[in-house]
């Protein structure tokens, strides 16, 4: 596996308030990384500084090779952030909203693949109606959908199952498995289900205060799965000093 | 902040109205003073009820929509917000007049200004109360302004490189435009002309009002849409040069058409200032919107 994204000394402040404190991240293709961590541990800004939405402070974000202050469209081409449910425009239909971050990616149509998702969901009836009729689910749904537009390299995805049924959130785990099982897809997921990130991801990140606190790989989750009692919970639980 | 709001858009409204209808060229040109009352009431109508609605749905729908308020609190609250705006934009307005027209040729005619202006910001606001807090009004649903689509689509209009982008701004437009009273001002308009006035330069008049008003709503609500899809956008590479192209063709497109409005009015007026007076307002219009349009590209995006 090579190297996908490197996150270095990413120092993140809104005001005086000290939000990410010099973290160091790298994952590589194919990964999926769990963020977890408590209420306020930065999880959510990692994610917009490494796509681009949150101003660093100090450090460097590096995506498929280029520098995200120097070369930020190139290193954004890599990268889809799935989109939080209240900022959707209101005004679009589900399906003009996709056109418009296909157009925005270059792209001379909504594709194929992520129509395909759109049924996976169950999102494909609705898509011609006004986003202001659609529930929270729908809206997740769709925010989805945006993030993976196109299959960037790198998917960010904070708390996605969030008001998905039990139904599409199944699908939805498939899919993200399917996607990081080809090898071309790594998947950053910010979340507060420690099943989920025990069960499918191959690493687990746990933030607390703006800093890494501890990692777990692929070997201690796998020894984690095969125990019956709910092991990454008290694992996070001890790192925490709870 | 609310009360700002509230105020600021009739009180820069009717500053440049007052300073033309007050000027030495009020004896000249005496139906600068009936279009300044005229944009008064027009403009603090639409204004007032666009800020009401806003206002009140984010009261009822907000964040502080589901705690226990006493009835009728929101829109008792909202009311005296509304009165103390009027009070400070007739209050602002007569200063201004009276430190106009001190050093004016027909500076005696300010009472008549005043009087004249006064009563149709009075009433523009007192028809966007009545109509925002009417029981009827008070139980559409929030969602009802945006659904209806624009009569004319223009789907030949849309960029291939932000597609959906002009519908975005085209609604927006169509809901502010709608909040702010729409075809309910050509009424005013009318209702304010003096009987007698010839009926030419009273369509002319409605003519370059609506047009105007129509102009400044498309400009602001274009900017905002574009504002919003920039951060909506923030972390999709795309291209700064052509998403600001793409987000001019429809406030180019309206200005274009309102300009035309504008200069069939101007033509029927028959007064070369006035037309200069309205391609000044236009101008004045477009002016800002079209910097943060520019300006956009440049915004950070959401704070996580």
């Amino acid at each position: 596996m090579t190297g996908l994204l490197r996150a270095t000394n990413v120092r993140v402040a809104y005001g005086d308030v000290h939000v990410l404190d010099g973290i160091d991240l790298t994952i590589a293709h194919g990964e999926f990384v769990a963020l977890i961590g408590p209420n306020g541990a930065g999880k959510t800004t990692l994610l917009h500084a490494i796509a681009g939405t949150a101003p660093l402070c100090d450090g460097h974000v590096d995506v498929d090779g280029h520098d995200l202050a120097k070369t930020p469209r190139a290193a954004k081409e890599a990268v889809g952030l799935a989109i939080d449910p209240p900022s959707l425009p209101v005004l679009l239909t589900g399906r003009e909203c996709l056109a418009l971050f296909a157009g925005a990616r270059g792209l001379p149509s909504i594709p194929p693949a992520t129509l395909a998702l759109g049924e996976t969901l169950s999102l494909t009836s609705v898509l011609d109606r006004r986003i202001d009729g659609y529930s929270l689910g729908m809206r997740q749904k769709l925010g989805i959908m945006l993030g993976l537009i196109g299959e960037p390299p790198l998917l960010l995805l904070d708390e996605p199952f969030n008001g998905l049924d039990p139904r599409s959130a199944l699908a939805f785990k498939t899919h993200l498995v399917s996607l990081v099982a080809r090898g071309g897809t790594s998947v950053l997921l910010a979340t507060h289900s420690l099943d989920i990130a025990e069960r499918h991801a191959t690493r687990v990140v746990l933030l607390m205060d703006g800093r890494v606190r501890r990692s777990w790989d692929a070997a201690e989750l796998m020894g984690m799965r095969e125990s019956p009692e709910p092991s990454l919970e008290k694992a996070m639980a001890e790192a925490c000093g709870v | 902040m609310a009360f700002l709001r509230m105020s600021g858009i009739p009180v820069l409204l009717l500053a440049s109205c007052v300073a033309l209808a007050c000027g030495d060229l009020y004896a000249g040109y005496g139906w600068c003073l009936a279009a300044g009352a005229l944009l008064a009431l027009g403009g603090s109508y639409g204004i007032v009820h666009q800020r009401l609605l806003d206002a009140l749905e984010r009261w009822r729908f907000g964040w502080c929509g589901a705690l226990p308020a006493v009835r009728g609190a929101a829109a008792y609250t909202l009311l005296l917000v509304t009165i103390a705006g009027l009070v400070a934009s007739l209050a602002f307005v007569t200063a201004l007049l009276f430190g106009i027209s001190a050093s004016a040729q027909h500076g005696g005619d300010r009472f008549y200004a005043l009087a004249g202006i006064g009563l149709a910001l009075v009433a523009g606001t007192a028809v966007a109360a009545v109509r925002v807090f009417r029981p009827s009004a008070l139980a559409r649903t929030h969602h009802a302004d945006g659904i209806r689509e624009p009569v004319l689509a223009l789907p030949w209009l849309n960029d291939a490189r932000l597609p959906h982008l002009l519908d975005w701004q085209r609604r927006a437009a169509l809901v502010r435009w709608r909040r702010g009273g729409s075809f309910v001002m050509v009424g005013i308009v009318l209702a304010a002309v003096p009987i007698g006035a010839p009926m030419l330069e009273v369509s002319a008049l409605v003519l370059l009002v609506l047009s105007w008003s129509w102009l400044v709503v498309v400009m602001r609500a274009s900017a905002d849409a574009f504002v919003a899809a920039v951060r909506l956008l923030a972390a999709v590479p795309w291209d700064a040069h052509s998403a600001r192209m793409a987000s001019l063709r429809y406030p180019l497109i309206a200005t274009l058409c309102a300009l035309m409005l504008m200069a069939i009015g101007t033509a029927l007026l028959r007064h070369g200032v006035v037309a200069l007076f309205w391609i000044a307002c236009a101008g004045a219009t477009s002016a800002w919107p079209l910097v943060r349009l520019a300006r956009a590209t440049r915004v950070a995006g959401p704070r996580a």
